[in-house]
């Protein structure tokens, strides 16, 4: 499903580059659940950019499905995110002056559905979430696992096959979190490939699979709770 | 681009920040606004001065004589020097070379009487150029011929206002007046702006002279100068101006008893004053507008750099750099194009307001050049365009990473 090959990707700094990826090797197959953790800096959020073509990368390969996402223009990338990904944040980064329904029917808009199609399957996927009595709410007059319900509707309204979430629980209580994380293994249940970025070990540990990183290098891939040798699933060694 | 969705979006983001749109646009109409009341008032007063001049063609000179204020040649000064016949046919035939001219002369407060009806207006003899040098549109009949003055005839031609005062319902055109206690014969009317223009009574100057007062007096003189330039004109009047001077023992220096009147120079210095108010009214609109664009282009890279998260939230979404230039692009020009028009609309609708309480001597039909203020306001939606366009092609430059990391 996502494979990586050799991706390294730089900073560039007054005097010279930052490294952040070294020559990652990453295989993730569909329907997985994979928790990215890593100190800060580590490198997780980069590789999660770099798998959610938010982000460049300067060696390497990626190939999405059977595409090659190497050399993409800024609107063929912004076709893929469309149509193959979906992203869940930590501060939510729902739109502040549109409603949940409209948050949620946003990605559609970019994919030239029609309103009102736009609307009935937003309100279906707010319905999904238990969310469908707050579909006029703007994200002000809602709670925070509201939001991140409402976030995660938005993620999945264009039926990606690959959900990338940056610290989806970052920003919420511990009930709220396991909420949100429930949600994200019934999305996982479904078949859609779900990647989350994460510090928090219990978070991690729902997942299928935990991979992580160190100084841009991944130090760790094997289910969550098991260490396992990254080479044995194709990830790099460490230096 | 400019489909419905689009400007549901652009309505969705310029209604989140009322205050701020509503400053935004308060900024962009007031300029339009400015300019358009502004160069109504400039045109009113150009108006005004050119119908004040509208009463006379351009290419003449007024000869006006009046009392001496300087001793010249043993002469005491406070001397009235009276032109006669005699000068004008002097001037006329050997100081200048004129293609029309008139004698004039003039009673004030006459009565003038029809039937049953009477009133007060002033008699103005004349020659039959006249009508050429006064511009008297004639709205019926004829005009007077040089037959009239040979014969010294009494005949008339009257404004429209002794038609709507005297004559309301019957025919003016053959019907006798007495001006003065004589009777006179209708032969023509016009009609014309100005204070006085319509109330006049125009008879030949010789019938005037025979039957009013028996002299051979001249109040003025009016000379065509026809294609000469100003320099040509200018000569004309240093010749009549000498000539009258020298006739009469007038003093060079004496600017009262001999008064020569270039219509051509006020003209050119009326042109070059208005020239300044109108250069003048560019230069405050240009910058009124100036203001408004730096207003709107503030605000767009107030509203840009705001709105940075989410951009890079609607890049992950699926949004190209296109999209959401075309996007805040679409929405200056929308702010611009909505509130300048509302400052078009609204200076238009105040001038209109305003007009029929304006009118004055010097001041008429303050009027708005649509095409000069369209194009004002094309240039203030260009220049929103523009201001939007440049923060919005930094905004999307940045990755979409970065830009939810913005702070």
């Amino acid at each position: 499903m996502l494979a990586l090959r050799g991706i390294e990707k730089s900073y560039p700094l007054a005097g010279g580059t930052l490294p952040v990826l070294k020559g990652i090797d990453l295989n993730i197959d569909q329907g997985e659940m994979v928790a990215i953790m890593g100190s800060s800096g580590s490198g997780k959020s980069t590789l999660l950019n770099v798998l959610g073509l938010l982000d460049g990368f300067d060696e390497g390969s990626y190939t999405l499905g059977d595409v090659d996402m190497s050399g993409l223009s800024e609107k063929q990338g912004a076709r893929y995110r469309s149509r193959f990904l979906g992203f869940v944040f930590q501060s939510f980064n729902l739109i502040a002056f549109k409603t949940a329904l409209e948050n949620v029917a946003l990605p559609l808009f970019y994919q030239k559905v029609a309103r009102r199609e736009r609307q009935k399957r937003a309100l279906e996927m707010l319905g999904k979430m238990g969310m469908e009595d707050r579909a006029d709410h703007l994200p002000s007059e809602l709670s925070g696992g509201q939001k991140q319900r409402v976030a995660i509707a938005r993620a999945l309204i264009t039926s990606p096959r690959v959900i990338l979430a940056d610290e989806p629980t970052g920003a919420l209580d511990s009930t709220t979190s396991q909420e949100v994380m429930q949600v994200l293994r019934e999305v996982n249940a479904s078949g859609i490939t779900v990647i989350i970025v994460t510090h928090e070990a219990d978070i991690a540990a729902q997942c299928d699979r935990t991979i992580r990183l160190h100084d841009g290098v991944i130090i760790e891939d094997g289910r969550s709770g098991e260490v396992v040798e990254p080479t044995a699933r194709g990830a790099n060694t460490p230096d | 681009m400019f489909n419905r969705e689009t400007w549901i979006e652009i309505a969705h983001t310029v209604t989140a920040n009322p205050l701020r749109t509503a400053l935004t646009g308060l900024s962009v109409g007031l300029g339009i606004f400015i300019l358009v009341v502004m160069q109504g008032l400039g045109f009113g007063l150009q108006n005004g001065v050119q119908q004040d001049f509208g009463d006379e063609a351009k290419n003449t000179v007024w000869v006006r004589t009046g009392r001496t204020t300087l001793p010249y040649r043993g002469r005491q000064p406070n001397r009235y020097v009276q032109m006669r016949n005699e000068d004008e046919q002097r001037i006329t035939e050997q100081v200048v070379d004129a293609p029309a001219w008139s004698g004039r002369r003039m009673m004030w407060g006459s009565t003038v009487g029809y039937k049953n009806e009477q009133g007060n207006y002033p008699i103005v003899g004349v020659e039959p150029d006249f009508d050429e040098l006064e511009l008297l549109p004639l709205k019926g009949g004829r005009w007077l011929h040089a037959d009239d003055l040979a014969k010294e005839s009494k005949v008339c031609v009257v404004g429209e206002n002794l038609l709507d005062e005297l004559f309301k319902q019957d025919e003016a055109i053959g019907a006798f007046i007495t001006l003065r206690g004589i009777t006179f014969r209708v032969v023509g009317h016009f009609s014309k702006n100005g204070r006085w223009g319509n109330s006049m009574v125009y008879v030949p100057l010789t019938t005037m002279q025979r039957v009013f007062n028996g002299s051979d007096e001249v109040d003025q003189m009016v000379l065509s100068t026809g294609d000469l330039d100003l320099e040509g004109s200018t000569a004309m009047v240093d010749a009549v101006d000498g000539d009258l001077r020298m006739r009469h023992s007038v003093h060079p220096d004496d600017v009262r008893a001999v008064r020569v009147r270039d219509n051509q120079e006020e003209y050119a210095m009326f042109d070059r004053i208005f020239t300044g108010i109108r250069l003048f009214i560019w230069i405050i609109g240009g910058f009124t507008l100036l203001a408004g664009a730096i207003g709107v282009a503030n605000i767009m890279a107030i509203v840009v750099k705001e709105r940075t998260v989410e951009i890079g939230v609607r890049k992950a979404l699926g949004a190209t750099s296109g999209s959401i230039l075309s996007l805040i692009v679409i929405e200056a020009i929308a702010l611009t194009l909505i509130s300048g028009a509302l400052g078009l609309i609204s200076g238009v609708a105040t001038l209109n307001a305003v007009a029929p309480y304006a009118e004055h001597d010097y001041f008429a039909n303050p009027e708005v050049n649509l095409r000069v203020t369209v194009t004002a306001l094309a240039v203030l939606v260009v220049a929103g365009a523009i201001s939007g366009l440049v923060p919005a092609l930094r905004a999307v430059r940045i990755r979409p990473i970065e830009a939810l990391r913005y702070e």
